[in-house]
């Protein structure tokens, strides 16, 4: 099952002033593309947001065909409890492995159920065989 | 009258005197010219030989900045390097530079009009001159350290920048005539309440030279009135020697073309046409003496016109107006020429940026600032902010590298910068906006 991945994070580049980001909610809403999780990076003038979605290549093509500037990874979008302690767990895996969580952000799947963290990793494949070695599950698109 | 020349003959000579001795000059000039490859071969070719009037001076061909490129380094030299024995470099140009060599004689000739210009506003011997201006292959400092040593004058060569010890300098020393660019004279003001200083009531200046870029009325003013001084517009170019070319009287109505070593027409920039005094044009000048080098009708590019008649100073030498602009795109940033093709250059070695950019040019607390706006490539973005910000980084210093000064550079969306309909629109230059 390796390297079928569950998700897809895309980035786009954008001018740090007000309407950018609206522009781009605007272009996947259009398309009907669902956003599971979203970030913002800035570097001054300008910066990244990150978009988690439910059909990666659709978002991927409308967003070029705006003249964007868009790039794609995979991503590792593990499943916890949504409870305290849930993320430690998860974290504590990802420490005994020495792997170090470059960005990482979550969001609740299903209220006092199930929450999702999304992991930015530089050796994705290892996490994820490690993670999934543990139990771990994953959230697909 | 003789008091306020330092070489009252020549600079108050009758105007047909003036024309005869150009006419000589011309003459001279076009046979040593002829010993150099480029002019050598140029005026055999066109079977041009002496001149009987200035009028005919119209058949000999212009002579560009281009032209000195293309026979760098040596092509227009008219004798052997035993001869020379100095170069200086046109600032900030990248690839092959724009190289002018002097001759003893040319430096004499060079210092004489730099040391007559600063003596026609009033500056003596028993004055402290602070010379502001960058020194090194840039013709401005050395230019008026020469003429300011030869006038007599304690030279401070202080060089640019180092704002808080130049006040220093004109506290302690008393300095009482300076040599500042203008964008550097509005910057320093800027120090001064901090030092706790009115340089009206506590500083001992009465006149500056400014010069190098091109500068308003508004900004002269605004350094007189801030400085408690007279400021005196300069003008010269490395190609005819550096400062010293043109410069303002006490009048302030112009600046007089010293005749006896140069010769200015103004030209129609599009058709080549030469235009009577008082029509605006481009400023075309001869070196009427030069040795090492002699330039035969060379392009300034700046925009002017002669002033008609004679001036309230008694000179006779005739008078331009303050420059007004640039026939060509090149870019004086603080001072330093720089073309918008040079920024082109370095943007297109590297490999991540897209083929459209913007060059905009503004104020920042009175100095010039580039700001160049690039767009990336969508397919070399990685999706990391890290990235963007070294790519930043990298695209700044390569800038630095090759212009001296140091450019702003902004990424920018890509299609968000105005697309080219015909002819690009490269530069945004918002100084006097």
């Amino acid at each position: 099952m390796k390297g079928e991945s569950m998700a897809h994070t895309l980035t786009v580049f954008m001018e740090n002033k007000p309407g950018k980001l609206e522009r781009i909610t605007g272009i996947l809403a259009d398309a009907g593309v669902n956003l599971r999780g979203i970030t913002v990076a800035s570097g001054g003038e300008f910066g990244v947001v990150r978009v988690l979605v439910t059909d990666h290549e659709r978002a991927m093509q409308v967003l070029r065909s705006a003249n964007l500037t868009v790039s794609v990874q995979e991503s590792i979008v593990a499943v916890v409890e949504d409870e305290p302690g849930g993320f430690h767990r998860l974290l504590g895996i990802l420490t005994k492995n020495n792997i170090n969580i470059e960005d990482c952000y979550g969001f609740v799947l299903e209220n006092s159920k199930k929450a999702a963290i999304v992991i930015d990793v530089t050796d994705r494949a290892r996490a994820e065989e490690i993670l999934r070695g543990n139990g771990i599950e994953f959230w697909k698109e | 009258m003789e008091s306020s020349c330092w070489q009252h003959e020549i600079e108050t000579m009758e105007p047909h005197a003036l024309r005869a001795m150009q006419l000589e000059r011309l003459n001279a000039v076009l046979a040593r010219a002829a010993k150099s490859p480029y002019y050598g071969k140029l005026f055999s070719q066109n079977g041009l030989g002496r001149i009987g009037s200035l009028d005919e001076f119209s058949r000999y061909p212009f002579t560009g900045k281009q032209d000195l490129r293309d026979n760098f380094p040596y092509g227009f030299l008219t004798g052997s390097l035993d001869e020379t024995v100095r170069l200086h470099s046109s600032s900030g140009t990248t690839g092959i530079p724009t190289v002018v060599f002097y001759t003893p004689e040319d430096l004499d000739v060079w210092t004489e009009c730099v040391t007559r210009s600063m003596y026609m506003t009033g500056a003596r011997k028993c004055d402290v001159f602070q010379n502001m201006m960058g020194y090194g292959l840039f013709t401005g400092g050395i230019g008026f350290h020469y003429g300011a040593e030869r006038l007599g004058m304690l030279t401070i060569p202080s060089g640019p920048g180092n704002s808080k010890r130049q006040i220093w300098f004109m506290k302690t020393f008393r300095t009482s005539v300076m040599h500042i660019l203008p964008s550097y004279a509005l910057h320093l003001m800027t120090y001064f309440p901090e030092e706790g200083i009115d340089p009206r009531r506590d500083l001992a200046l009465k006149i500056a030279f400014i010069g190098a870029e091109p500068h308003s009325e508004g900004v002269r003013t605004k350094i007189e009135e801030f400085y408690g001084i007279k400021a005196y517009n300069s003008y010269g170019l490395s190609e005819m020697c550096g400062p010293g070319v043109a410069f303002e009287c006490p009048a302030q109505e112009g600046l007089h073309v010293w005749e006896d070593h140069f010769y200015p027409e103004i030209i129609n920039p599009e058709t080549g046409e030469v235009l009577p005094d008082g029509e605006d044009g481009e400023l075309v000048l001869t070196t009427l003496t030069k040795t090492a080098m002699p330039l035969i009708r060379y392009r300034t590019r700046d925009l002017t016109r002669i002033l008609p008649g004679i001036c309230s100073c008694g000179r006779t030498h005739r008078r331009i107006q303050r420059i007004t602009g640039r026939s060509d795109d090149m870019l004086i940033i603080n001072g330093v020429n720089i073309f918008p093709v040079q920024i082109e250059k370095v943007l297109m070695t590297i490999p991540e940026i897209g083929n459209n950019y913007l060059i905009e040019i503004v104020k920042e607390n009175f100095m010039d600032r580039i700001i160049v706006k690039v767009e990336i490539k969508p397919e070399a973005f990685g999706g990391r902010l890290e990235q963007l910000s070294a790519l930043q980084h990298r695209i700044a210093d390569a800038l630095h590298t090759d212009l001296v000064v140091s450019p702003v550079v902004k990424l920018v969306e890509p299609g968000s910068l105005p697309v080219a309909e015909g002819k690009a629109k490269r530069v945004n230059d918002l100084r006097n906006a």
